[in-house]
Formats: C-alpha cells, structure tokens, sequence
C-alpha cells in the first residue's frame, strides 16, 4: 500500500508519521478538539451510513472510523493515552498505521455527514474523518488518483487539465446550437469579458463531456437578461483539496477563481451545480483563505429561485411531464443549507415532482461523494454502497431524477445501469431550461 | 466511619475533575476559530433546536431506530444526575438523610439495571467490542459503581462515608477516559448545532423526512 500512495513531501525517515502528527496537531484545534473527546463509542450511529448498510461489518460503522482518528489524537494529546495507551485505544503514528487509515477515511467514508447529524451526542463524525485525511495529505498519502485530480487544479486551473482553447471552443459551439434552436441571436456563451455582472464557475465535466447542462445554464442567463461570463483560466466549480484534505492545495484552488474574479471585475461569483464545489467556495473557502470575500457567492439555484419568484423568467410546467424526483447532494443540502430552493424551482417547472424518503438533511449520500468516484481502487464499494440511494429512486416511481451536482450525477448514472432503475438523470437547470416559456 | 475524611476525598476529587476538565475545555477550545463565510442561518436557533427537538426519536434515527437502547441510556443518565444531586447533598450536609427515597431509589436501580444492560451489550457485541478499549469497560463500571452506591445510600444501606469514597473514586478517574464526555458531549454538540445554524441546515425544516 505505502508504495502506492505519493510522498511529495519525501518524509522518508518516518514514512509520514511526523508530517502526519503535526497535521493532527494544527487540524485538532481548527476543528476544536472536543470533537475527538466526545464519542463514546454507543454505535447507534452504525446504520445511518450508507456504507454499513451496504457492507455490515463494524469497520464500517462512523464511530469505529471516528474512533480510528481519534486513537491517535489520545495518544498524543491525552494523560492517559500518553502514560497507558492500551487503557484507551490510542495509537502510535507509524507507516503501518497510516496504511490502514487510507483505508479507513478514504475508502470506507464519503464524507457525507449522515452520522453526525444522527449521532446519539452530537459528535461531528465526518469532521473526525477529514482531520484523518488532513493527516494522510500531510504525509503524502492521498490515493493516487485523487491527488492526481488536486495536482491538475494547482498546475491547469481546473481538474482535468482542459485547455482555455477548448473552453472557448466549446462556448462557441455551444453558443451557435442554442441561436440555432432558440431563434435568439443574441444568445451566447460569454468568455473572459470583463466587467460582466455575474462570473460562472462549471464543472470541468459540463465543457468536456455533458455539454447540455451549461448550454441550459446559458438559455436560463438569456431568458432572464443576465450580465455573465465564464473565464477560460479559471472556470472550475469544483475543488477536490476538500477531499484529499490537503488544505493548502483548497485554499490555492479557492484563491484562483475568486482572484479570477477580482480581475474580471464581477459582482457575483455564481457556482454551477456542484455538492462539493458549493460547500467549498461558499462555507470553506473564506476560511482556507482567512479572510471574508469581498464578492457575494452563492449556488445557481439560489439565482434561478430568484429569478422565477421575481417572474424575471416565466416557465412551463407541462414541459416537463414526466414524474421527476430530487436527489439530494450532501455538500449542498447537509452541509451547504440549500435545500429549498431547488424544490421550490421543481415545484416551478415540473407537473409531477415527488420527494424521495429520507429527504433534505436526512437524505442518504448517494456513494459518490468525497472523492469517491475519481478512487477507482473503492469503486465496487462505492456502487454497492449506492444501493440504498437506488432503492429510493425506484420507490418514487419517477422517470427523472434531478440532482443538483455532477459528482452524483456520474454516480447515478452507474446506479441506473447497475440497479436497472430505467430513469433519466437530469440537472435542475436542464429542466428549467426546458421549461422556458417561448 | 465519620465523614471527615470521605468529604475531603469527594471535595478534592470533585475540584480535581473540575479543574482538569476546564483545562481540557480550554485546550480544545483554542481552535475555535472565527468563520469568515457569510451567514445564512441562525446559530442560535440551531443550538436550542439541537437540544430539545433535535434530541427526539422523530428527528433523530438513531434514538428511532433503536428505542430500547435510547430509552436505556435516558434511564442512566437520569441516575447519574440523581446521583451527582446525592453526591453534592451528602458533601454539604453528610448527616442528612435522602430527601425523596421512595422516588430517586427506584430511578436509581433502573439506572443500575439500564448501565448493565449497556455494558452486556459491549461485552457481547463483536461490533461494539471491536470498537471498544478498556477504557469504554471501566467507565461502565464506575458509573454503575456510582449508582449502586447512591441507590444503597437512599434505601439506608450505605452511609454517606462510604458513598462520598465511592464517588471519590469516580471523579478521580472522570477527567482521565471516556466519563470526560459528561462535558465534551454538550460541547460538541453545541459546537456542531452552531455550525450547521451558520449555513442555514439546522433547525431542520417542516416537511423534512
């Protein structure tokens, strides 16, 4: 295992464990330690992960994960775990122990939440976990494939290294399809322009490979006569430092775009629909940063909410017949607190919206999350632990679902094939933008 | 036995899990730092969801999904409270008998029986052994130590010496292993139910399922 994970860092007298200690250290107290005392290992927490349910063995139950963490947060900041670590369960730092952390906060947790808000105490499960990635990025042990995601943001600007001519080139095109099948001429795809009200930020996936949720996303700025752009240098929603834990790296990735955004002299940063990317440019970024923006942030779904109760734009809910249902992205829901706008904009532009159960704060993560899908190493887990996420689509009946971040949609799009669910999978503003009254 | 040297014990013991568990507090309270995100909710709010409708089975899986443990653990911490009343009773007036026998004796042996039925089940759960250090064992016994003596001091089978040494030893041990989340567990939660208040996720919302 060691030799598969990276070690910028070249700690090799200690594999880590002192870049790791330190880490535990800082992140401890950015956490506020309390956190790592609070458990008291009742395991009740077991079946609100999504994980356990799918794979019942106690490794998997959020306090056994927590309490693998917090092991060593004993033996280095407790009396007890000091003098007797034994007495209670604190561990040493060493390269074996790292191993098997990997394992433990990468493989086996999304990050999700879930637990925390149904810890029998109040403990913040998944807070505990991120200090355990924050600890393995120190010592250079974020799964390869992950950390690859993280060095493409820092060296391209974005997570999978598109080039600004490809991101140009794919607005142009974009542009003339949607002047071809709206009749508006003035319809366009806006790149690096200055002084524009709005800055957009996408997901890499929209311009590489699902190109119709941004086109929708420029028919919706049209009808509603807004002022945007994109930049070609910095157009990424996402942030995958939050993952891997590495901090630095998140708070770099946060500074480019929000810097991108100084220069381009906008208003507003508006972020694409993203969980993860949501959560970090909105509630983590002026923290990595240490300091408040000086521009406005907020989702797509809170603008196009606006927009639709302001009338700025009129939809057709008959457009979009078919019975749709809401996946709920954890990032943005549990941990972002965007939960009603979406539904209010479904409510706006769909004839048949049916919530799933459990729903809101309380949704199950759908098993894609915290980096999850780009670790191939855990993708059976990951699909197997998508099972409950799938029988919940199926209990709705609906032909659609829509879900508010492309991390999940890639996930329910195995999840459909997998599970034989026979179901579309669709962003919010592709079915706003189908809903446009002409 | 006089209760001279018992109440010096449970005082010192007292004063000692006290001062250790505030220097714990104010240790770990050292990262909590300010959040330069905008707010979107109300923190305030959030807390007091946290602790009152936020603790119910209706809002909260884990206590619904199993009631019979839930209901055990109000039961003991109900008994421990009953105890720590007793405790701080018999250190400023040893000699006074228990004021309400026939109400706290019967809380605190459902107490008693609740703290067995939550320790078995460490013992005899794979998941919860495998998750468990000595720690979590000797914590259980303590408390149940705790009440027993509490519970034999309102019958009049323990006199208040030999209960403030039993207490002694309890709080001597509370700062060192898991008895610690007597503190931490407010405290977390409060920190957690302020956080998710900040982004507007707690309270949970009407409708919510």
């Amino acid at each position: 295992m060691a030799e598969e994970t990276r070690n910028p860092g070249g700690q090799a007298d200690d594999a880590g464990a002192s870049a790791a200690r330190e880490a535990l250290r800082r992140a401890a107290r950015g956490l506020a330690a309390y956190h790592f005392h609070a458990c008291v290992r009742c395991g009740l927490c077991a079946e609100s992960c999504h994980v356990y349910l799918a794979e019942p063995e106690p490794a998997n139950i959020p306090g056994a994960k927590a309490a693998r963490v917090a092991a060593f947060f004993r033996r280095y900041h407790t009396a007890l775990g000091r003098v007797a670590p034994v007495l209670v369960g604190a561990r040493a730092l060493s390269a074996a122990a790292l191993d098997e952390l990997v394992e433990t906060v990468y493989g086996r947790c999304t990050g999700c939440g879930r637990c925390g808000l149904n810890c029998a105490v109040g403990l913040d499960v998944a807070a505990v976990i991120r200090v355990g990635r924050t600890m393995l990025a120190a010592a250079g042990r974020v799964p390869p494939n992950l950390q690859a995601v993280v060095d493409n943001q820092l060296a391209s600007g974005n997570q999978m290294a598109v080039p600004p001519e490809e991101l140009r080139a794919t607005a142009a095109w974009l542009a003339e399809d949607l002047r071809a099948e709206t009749g508006a001429p003035d319809l366009a795809l806006p790149v690096d322009e200055a002084g524009r009200r709005v800055l957009y930020l996408v997901n890499p996936r929209e311009v590489k490979f699902f190109p119709l949720s941004l086109a929708a996303a420029a028919g919706v700025f049209h009808a509603a006569g807004e002022s945007w752009t994109l930049s070609s240098r910095f157009f990424d929603v996402t942030n995958y430092g939050l993952f891997a834990g590495d901090d630095a790296a998140a708070a770099r990735i946060t500074a480019q775009a929000m810097d991108e955004a100084a220069r381009l002299g906008v208003e507003e940063v508006v972020l694409s629909e993203c969980g993860h990317g949501f959560r970090a440019f909105r509630w983590e970024g002026p923290n990595w940063l240490g300091r408040p923006y000086a521009l406005r942030v907020r989702s797509v779904l809170e603008l196009v909410d606006e927009w639709l109760a302001t009338a700025r734009i009129k939809v057709d809910r008959a457009t979009n017949a078919a019975p749709v249902t809401l996946h709920d992205p954890c990032n943005l829901v549990r941990w972002g607190g965007v939960v009603e706008p979406q539904r209010r904009i479904l409510r706006a532009v769909c004839a048949d919206f049916r919530e799933m159960t459990p729903n809101r704060e309380q949704n199950y993560c759908c098993g894609g999350g915290g980096g999850m899908l780009s670790m191939s190493e855990y993708g059976e887990r990951r699909v197997a632990a998508g099972e409950r996420k799938a029988a919940q689509i199926r209990a709705t009946g609906a032909k659609v679902v829509a879900t508010p971040c492309h991390n999940c949609a890639d996930q329910l799009l195995e999840l459909n094939k997998r599970y034989k669910l026979g179901v579309e999978i669709m962003s919010v503003v592709e079915l706003v933008y189908n809903a446009l009254a002409t | 036995m006089t209760a001279g040297i018992p109440r010096i014990l449970a005082a010192a013991a007292l004063v000692w899990a006290a001062a250790s568990l505030s220097v714990q507090l104010a240790l770990a309270w050292r990262g909590g730092r300010r959040d330069y995100s905008v707010r979107a909710g109300s923190p305030g709010r959030a807390v007091f969801y946290a602790f009152t409708a936020g603790m119910s089975p209706s809002r909260k899986e884990s206590a619904r999904l199993h009631p019979g443990k839930f209901a055990a653990g109000v039961v003991l911490h109900a008994g421990v409270a009953v105890a720590l009343i007793e405790l701080g009773v018999a250190l400023v007036r040893p000699e006074a008998a228990p004021r309400w026998p026939a109400a706290t004796a019967p809380l605190l042996f459902a107490a008693v029986a609740a703290g067995l039925y939550l320790f078995a089940r460490r013992c005899f759960s794979p998941a919860l052994r495998a998750m468990s250090a000595p720690d979590d064992y000797i914590s259980a016994l303590a408390t149940a130590a705790l009440l027993v003596a509490a519970a034999l001091r309102n019958l009049g089978a323990m006199g208040a010496p030999a209960f403030l040494v039993v207490a002694a030893g309890v709080l001597f041990y509370l700062p060192f292993g898991k008895l610690r989340h007597v503190l931490f567990c407010p405290v977390s939660r409060f920190d957690y139910a302020r956080r998710l208040g900040w982004r507007g996720v707690w309270p949970a919302r009407r409708g919510a399922k």
